[in-house]
């Protein structure tokens, strides 16, 4: 070390160091303040956020002309402070020290917020941890859900009305935090964690009543978004504000404006729907199940009636048929016997003439074809080809049933002799 | 079949839309008797699960703090 320049005597470079840090850039840094404190003369606190901090003094002078309400100047304001880097060198008792000498402060805006939300929120999205969530499977019909919000607030009226608006009555598991400034982070954070612990819990509901992005800071918290993030159990946020999205909303699963939306989403089933839906189901059920079995029975039934029916058709189909072949048959048989006498009569007129003749030969000859002709029209003739004929036993012809039940007793004539019969 | 008529169902939207599915099968009238019963009993499981699903979030709002719950769990012994 001895290649070095120096030694240099302490207080001599103290006091350089002092110098050189004065002469750095004046600057505007914007954070939170903690650990404040104060003198006789001057204020001191940190100024941080997520990345780091630096220790930061003002004079109770230029913090009086600051103008700052009351008690603004307190743990957890986000404030914008002007000034540059110092270095007090201390002395022979004192300690030396080194600050952000502030000559300047105010209370952060929302457009100084906004620009931190911006950054953070490009840095987590990067990360891919806005979809974490949003691919987890929300349960329609969750029984148990745990919330968290403040112990006393309208947020907390509103959720329980928006459940029972849908006819949900399961169980709220409440684990309740401060939700005010951004010191309410760590808290809810751990809120949050310890519900998505409890296996029952289902979906968790972080709620809010609202209020200005500055009110809303802790769900801009890092930490608090990066836990939301990771969580296994979906998360719908309800820290409504109505023109900026809080950094929770990008990383929750569902993001809603109002806790009765939040209701709407941690239990999307309308279960009053759902009960009428399910009764209607169920009926539709039983009028399948009967109508099927009906309906099929009806069809067995027509089949089993079926054979009779059709025999009794063919039945009644039969009948009428046999009454037309008697009909048929009596009808024939007359004709028949009325042709037969027709031509006899011809053949008879026809051999009177030719005999009247004077020529006894050819008359005889014409006589002898004409008892030949007259023969082969004799019923004995048709009775030899297997023809009967039915006569009353005093040889009337019985043309009929009726005529033949009249008789009581008929004769059949075949051509080799006749034999009696009697209806038994 | 999209799953096991006996076994119970993984949710109760999975069971909804297995309900949905059977009573539009049976509205098409294209399931035979064999089916058509089967689709019936198959259904009516499902109805009472949805049922006793629905009867779970049905009665009284209960609200907890977490560790009131956790007492319950562990007097339940779930």
């Amino acid at each position: 070390m001895d290649e070095l320049p120096g030694p240099f005597p302490v207080g001599r470079y103290a006091r350089k160091l002092q110098e050189e840090l004065r002469r750095r850039a004046r600057v505007r840094l914007v954070g939170e303040v903690t650990g404040v404190s104060r003198s006789k003369v001057q204020a001191y606190f940190e100024l941080r956020d997520a990345e780091g901090a630096v220790p930061c003094a003002i004079w109770l002078d230029d913090l009086d002309k600051a103008g700052l309400p009351e008690g603004a100047l307190r743990d957890g304001a986000e404030v914008v402070i002007g000034g540059g880097p110092d270095y007090y060198p201390g002395g022979g008792q004192a300690s030396p020290s080194f600050a952000f000498r502030a000559t300047h402060v105010r209370l952060a805006g929302e457009g100084d917020l906004l620009a931190r939300l911006e950054a953070l929120r490009k840095q987590l999205r990067s990360e891919g941890l806005f979809e974490l969530q949003k691919q987890l499977a929300r349960p329609r019909l969750p029984k148990t859900i745990g919330v968290v919000t403040a112990e006393s607030g309208a947020a907390r009226r509103d959720l329980l009305a928006g459940l029972r608006r849908r006819g949900w009555a399961g169980t709220v598991v409440w684990a309740f935090a401060p939700v005010q400034d951004r010191r309410a982070a760590p808290a809810i954070s751990r809120a949050i964690q310890e519900l998505a612990a409890t296996p029952a819990v289902e979906a968790i509901v972080v709620a809010r009543g609202g209020g200005s992005l500055a009110d809303l800071w802790a769900f801009c918290d890092e930490t608090l978004c990066r836990t939301v993030a990771m969580l296994r159990v979906p998360v719908i946020s309800a820290v409504g504000h109505e023109r900026d999205s809080t950094l929770i909303d990008d990383v929750a699963a569902v993001a809603c404006s109002t806790p009765t939306h939040a209701a709407e989403a941690v239990v999307p089933l309308d279960c009053d729907a759902a009960r009428e839906a399910l009764a209607r189901s169920a009926a539709a059920l039983r009028r399948a199940g009967e109508g099927a079995v009906g309906s099929r029975r009806r069809h067995l039934v027509a089949l089993a009636r079926g054979p009779a029916r059709a025999l009794r058709r063919e039945r009644i189909a039969l009948n009428q048929k046999t009454r037309e072949i008697r009909a048929a048959s009596e009808r024939g048989l007359a004709e028949r016997r009325a042709f037969q006498r027709r031509i006899a009569q011809v053949v008879l007129v026809r051999a009177a003439r030719r005999a009247a003749g004077p020529e006894a030969d050819s008359r005889r000859e014409a006589l002898h074809r004409a008892a030949v002709a007259l023969r082969a029209h004799e019923p004995e003739r048709t009775l030899e080809r297997g023809y009967v004929l039915a006569e009353t036993t005093t040889g009337e012809p019985v043309t009929g049933v009726a005529a033949a039940r009249a008789a009581d007793e008929i004769s059949l004539r075949f051509s080799d002799g006749r034999i009696r019969v009697r209806e038994t | 079949m999209a799953e096991s008529a006996s076994e119970k169902p993984e949710s109760y939207e999975a069971a909804v839309e297995r309900l949905e599915q059977i009573i539009d099968r049976l509205d098409s009238g294209q399931a035979g008797l064999r089916e058509t019963l089967e689709l019936c009993r198959e259904g009516r499981e499902l109805v009472t699960y949805c049922s006793t699903e629905l009867d779970a979030v049905g009665a009284d709002l209960e609200e907890l703090k977490l560790d009131e719950l956790a007492a319950k769990l562990e007097r339940t012994g779930s």
